[in-house]
């Protein structure tokens, strides 16, 4: 009599099985996350390439395409732009942690250090969230 | 729900991947561990229910399972730390089944045996003579050399799960253990095997494996500390050309 | 005990030179680079950059100055490298075999020299272009 949560545990076997950080401890959580961030980081990547492929149009048509994703009609791609500095945010700072971790540096306080590295990231995060915001505010007129 | 009772969730399986889970009530009375339990189960209720056991005191390593969504040892895993009367059990993650809890262990050992964990020495043709070590050089590696090869780890591992090359930390812990002991000479042969593809590199820290291990062994610092030694190795080698890398 | 001659000539055969940790140190290295990099280009780019509404005017003057388009590049370079360099990492780990890990290998590396010529002509083209 296989239960709902039974089946959810299944999915530890096979290629995706790492996705499964539920009921594991904090490292778990956090090496899932890096990957998952990793990759959407990398995907952004190709959309930044692609974004400043527009640069060969022209000054006139590039500053039309930056503004419409900042001050409409696409402007919902802020939202996107502060789940992507979230990402980030936590991708580097863990990452700072890895770098340290694997090189055998701070192994018996590595849960301390990814809470103090990434409450540090998320401060740094929302300083820089606000003043962008006040940039986007005094140079659109909005 | 019965109180009295512990509603036992076992999954039963066979070589050829069917499975169902059948349920199971045991008397609270009668059992301390989820291994009692089982043993209870098979003595009372169902005989053809199949699963490993042997010492009941978390030395010999047998009786590794899946307990509640985390891979244990049945036999000291006390039902009632569980916190639920329900206690769903399934054979280890990472392993093939070969039937209901019993898993086919050998690509555990066969990992275990790639790392060479077994003195190495120069002088090797005069055995016979006691090697001696001070009880601090014993203590420097005596962590790493409490695992009861339960393969516990193996089960928690994630890059275990999906690459089946990986060592994984049962083995890359004991190279430490190795590498680690005043007696042993064989450090640079054993870094060539977990320094390469499937050693070191594949681990990304998740943690699970110290998590889960049950003699607190630590594998998941073993292999940091094995990553470590291996850089300078390989650095080492890399302005070494010509030479083999694995020489003294 | 095990006859150490007789492991060094099994080693020797196999003449393997395993460079996992190598590439762990350059991924990591190239991860430092990058939080010092991105950190001054989120500075650049979104709070001390100009006027968003006029940001082809920013990112050409920027490039036309010699010390930031060398520093645009490098930083072109090392996150993709350390991008593609964990994508093949996050690949390997699916459990493909050792021939689709070469080929796997060699894909990313030609993605990887792709993306770089482009994004270096690209930025050595605009740096070319006139501000309006």
């Amino acid at each position: 009599m296989p239960s709902g949560g039974e089946s959810m545990l299944e999915s530890d076997n096979g290629t995706l099985g790492w996705l499964n950080f539920f009921h594991k401890g904090i490292g778990y959580f956090a090496y899932t996350m890096h990957r998952i961030s990793g990759i959407v980081i990398l995907l952004y990547l190709y959309l930044h390439f692609f974004v400043l492929s527009n640069l060969l149009r022209g000054g006139v048509a590039f500053n039309d395409l930056i503004t419409s994703f900042t001050y409409g009609p696409y402007d919902i791609f802020i939202v996107m732009d502060i789940l992507l500095s979230l990402v980030i945010f936590y991708h580097g700072a863990n990452g700072v942690r890895l770098m340290l971790n694997e090189a055998g540096y701070g192994l018996k306080h590595h849960k301390l250090m990814f809470f103090i590295l990434e409450s540090g990231a998320m401060i740094l995060m929302l300083l820089f969230l606000y003043y962008a915001w006040q940039v986007l505010l005094s140079g659109g007129g909005v | 729900m019965d109180s009295e009772n512990y509603v036992f969730l076992v999954k039963r399986g066979d070589e050829k991947g069917n499975s169902r889970f059948d349920r199971f009530n045991v008397p609270k009375k009668k059992i301390s561990t989820v291994l009692e339990g089982l043993v209870y189960i098979s003595e009372n209720l169902d005989g053809t229910l199949s699963f490993r056991h042997s010492c009941r005191m978390e030395i010999c390593g047998s009786c590794s399972m899946q307990i509640n969504g985390k891979p244990r040892m049945a036999c000291s895993t006390i039902a009632e730390s569980l916190g639920s009367n329900t206690i769903r059990v399934s054979p280890l993650p990472h392993y093939q089944v070969i039937k209901d809890l019993v898993v086919d262990i050998d690509p555990f050992f066969e990992k275990y045996r790639k790392v060479k964990p077994y003195i190495i020495r120069k002088d090797d043709k005069s055995p016979g003579v006691e090697l001696l070590q001070t009880p601090e050089q014993f203590k420097i590696y005596e962590q790493y050399s409490m695992c009861i090869k339960c393969g516990l780890c193996l089960a928690a591992c994630p890059i275990s799960g999906s690459d089946d090359d990986y060592l994984g930390p049962a083995a890359l812990a004991a190279a430490l253990r190795f590498n680690l002991d005043s007696r042993d000479e064989g450090t640079p042969i054993r870094l060539e095997i977990t320094g390469g593809e499937s050693g070191t590199s594949r681990c990304h820290y998740a943690g699970e494996c110290t998590e889960v291990c049950p003699k607190d062994v630590d594998p998941s610092r073993a292999i940091q500390l094995l990553r470590r030694t291996g850089i300078s190795h390989e650095l080492k080698n890399a302005f070494r050309r010509g030479k083999h890398a694995g020489k003294r | 005990m095990a006859n150490l001659e007789a492991l060094d000539k099994e080693a020797e055969k196999k003449r393997t030179r395993p460079i996992g940790s190598i590439q762990w140190l350059f991924q990591a290295a190239s991860g430092a680079f990058i939080i010092f990099f991105l950190g001054v280009h989120l500075y650049v780019a979104h709070i001390n950059g100009g006027s968003p509404i006029e940001l082809f005017d920013t990112v050409v003057g920027n490039l036309r100055d010699p010390w930031w388009l060398a520093f645009f590049l490098i930083f072109l370079w090392v996150v993709t490298y350390h991008g593609l360099n964990g994508l093949k990492g996050i690949i390997y780990e699916t459990g493909i075999s050792a021939k689709a890990r070469k080929f796997v290998s060699w894909a990313i590396f030609a993605v990887f020299v792709v993306s770089v010529i482009y994004g270096t002509i690209l930025s050595l083209v605009v740096a070319q272009m006139a501000i309006p």
